[in-house]
């Protein structure tokens, strides 16, 4: 299509360019977790230097920080299996057998997610305090576990939709449970939505801050809520520490883009635009 | 004879009906149930009911008392009062203004942004290295936008910011972008439009993937010009999904919380405190939950439109695919 191959090169060179200026400011950051404090916070701002494992290391003696990274792992990865795991029971039922009011509340589930998160905590956090579920673990893996059901819902709907009925037919037909068709024939059809819902399920709720500020407490506290807390503590506040966390933390959710890619589109719009880039 | 050969045929032509599976007795169950479908929706209602409707029921009826949690007074019943003292209030409206700016803004350049910078990667099929460098690209909105208010005052220190550094090298004038009134704004702005431009840019090529390539390959033989291209052919068939884009994001940017929360902590003044935030700051600093609750009350039904619109152009271009 291009005739002139210095053109096309030219091209990729401005991609090139494009995508790293994007990065920049994380690559600032990502720097900084390896400088030394006076060179982190010169004036002069300091290009080329002398790696240092220091931070890094530092945080990760820090007794809370390993705590809350495990927690980060355990709520993240528990509540977008417990939520997956309700979301495909109804996400079967409303591909397969459409009872009255599935477009409504499917629609009522998506506007959960489209409403300020400092709304929907406030009543969640009268109502746990009269509960007692307030920094509790059930409280805070379920409470999460919500959170990332309107997207399963929709993103397993939406695969399971395209997964043909023949398939149930014939499970049926040849004498299979309801049961049985629906995990062992028309399940593994779904691989696609299910890494889809499961990978950028975990990144939302990993990223999440507001709900577990308000709602967690010792024992449930993830890294976003060090981050924040660590940096609001009057005070001057500890750049190569704020550095190092955000390294750490930022890692995973680059890597997972990097890896799961093809699901970028489906996975940032909730599951209602599908395709890929 | 005859007698003998029957019993020995019979067995040859049994194993076509395979032995009946031994089933557990709530799977025979479930089998026969006329309620399987609904039986299946029970945990997400579950959820739903417990998560969702208990408290806004609760939120409803707290917005009508005056609620301190602080405060050893009981709740106090008001009616209406919380409602209108918000209608009354000059501060809500600047802070309805406000944050409309801000969506507008920072939707609009995301927006702007994206549109170029997707077009511009629409030829990127051969480029090399590419999923490295989309990863780059789309870095910015898969961060926790606490880490990321937190780092942009880092770099946007008024001593020892990098950005003053290129300020001093460009324009020889250091500033306070997180200090001055107007700057902090549209510091603000620009760190959101940073971190969603990508965003666009995902919608815009999943809309220019979404237009026919034959329609493409006649405009290129007939040698249309550029701007009839995007006019006649990519925008007709691409609309959708851009439109569900910037939906999205004005969802979104109604949304933003965290973000100034962390950066400029709403300040100075008020002047990048939004809804989100200062419902959060109603809620859990001063402790006011009924004042709190009538607005997240209002939000709610702000964010509920624009759900709607939302869905409308989903299933608009549904039907729409449909016909085709």
């Amino acid at each position: 299509m291009n005739a002139h191959p210095w053109r096309q090169r030219l091209y990729h060179v401005v991609l090139w360019v494009v995508a790293i200026v994007f990065f920049l400011p994380v690559l600032w950051i990502f720097l900084a977790a390896f400088k030394s404090g006076g060179e982190l916070v010169s004036p002069n701002p300091v290009f080329l230097f002398k790696p240092t494992m220091e931070n890094i290391l530092r945080v990760v003696r820090e007794p809370n920080f390993l705590d809350y990274l495990k927690m980060s792992f355990i709520l993240s990865v528990g509540s977008v299996l417990i939520a997956i795991g309700v979301s495909f029971l109804a996400a079967y039922s409303f591909s397969r057998y459409r009872p009255t009011g599935t477009n409504f509340i499917m629609f009522l589930l998506l506007s959960t997610r489209m409403v300020p998160a400092s709304a929907v905590v406030l009543p969640i956090f009268l109502m746990y305090n009269v509960l007692g579920w307030s920094k509790t673990f059930h409280g805070m893996i379920l409470f999460y576990a919500m959170f990332s059901i309107p997207f399963s819902l929709w993103i397993l709907k939406g695969f399971l939709d395209g997964v043909s009925l023949r398939y149930d037919e014939t499970a049926l037909v040849n004498g299979g449970s309801r049961l049985h068709t629906m995990f062992r024939v028309v399940l593994p059809q779904l691989k696609p939505g299910l890494v889809a819902a499961f990978i950028f399920n975990i990144i939302f709720v990993w990223n999440e801050f507001l709900f577990n500020y308000i709602l967690g407490g010792k024992g449930t506290t993830m890294i976003p809520v060090l981050l924040a807390t660590g940096v609001k503590q009057g005070g001057m506040t500890d750049w190569s520490f704020v550095a190092s966390v955000s390294f750490i933390y930022m890692l995973p959710p680059i890597l997972a883009i990097y890896l799961f890619q093809k699901y970028l589109l489906v996975g940032m719009t909730f599951g209602t635009v599908r395709g890929e880039v | 004879m005859a007698q003998t050969t029957f019993p020995a045929e019979s067995p040859a032509a049994a194993p076509a009906i395979p032995k009946a599976r031994r089933r557990l007795p709530f799977a025979r169950a479930l089998d026969e149930s006329r309620f399987f479908p609904t039986i299946l929706l029970g945990p997400v209602l579950v959820f739903f009911i417990v998560w969702n409707v208990v408290p806004l029921l609760w939120l409803l009826g707290v917005s009508f008392y005056r609620y301190k949690l602080t405060a050893a007074r009981e709740p106090r019943y008001v009616g209406f009062d919380n409602f209108i003292e918000i209608w009354k209030s000059s501060e809500v409206w600047g802070l309805l203004g406000r944050t409309l700016s801000f969506m507008v803004l920072t939707v609009g350049g995301a927006t702007l942004l994206g549109m170029v910078l997707g077009f511009l990667f629409w030829g990127s099929g051969r480029l090399p290295g590419r999923r490295l460098a989309l990863t780059l690209l789309f870095t910015p909105m898969v961060l926790p936008p606490v880490a990321v208010g937190t780092f942009y005052r880092l770099i946007l220190d008024p001593i020892f910011g990098i950005a003053n550094f290129f300020s001093e090298k460009l324009v020889g004038q250091r500033y306070d972008f997180l200090g001055n009134k107007d700057l902090a704004f549209a510091s603000t702005i620009a760190v959101d439009v940073w971190m969603w431009t990508p965003f666009m840019i995902l919608m815009t090529l999943a809309a220019l993937a979404s237009v026919p390539k034959a329609e493409l390959e006649a405009a290129e033989i007939d040698q249309i010009p550029w701007l009839k291209r995007v006019w006649y052919i990519i925008l007709p068939n691409g609309k959708f999904i851009l439109m569900l884009g910037i939906l999205l994001r004005t969802i979104d940017a109604f949304k933003t919380t965290d973000l100034p929360y962390l950066m400029t902590n709403g300040g100075p003044g008020n002047t990048t405190e939004f809804v989100g935030l200062s419902l959060y700051r109603t809620g859990f600093e001063a402790f006011q939950m009924g004042d709190a609750s009538a607005l997240a009350i209002i939000t709610l039904l702000v964010a509920i439109a624009f759900a709607s619109i939302y869905l409308y152009v989903l299933s608009y271009r549904e039907t729409r695919a449909q016909l085709k």
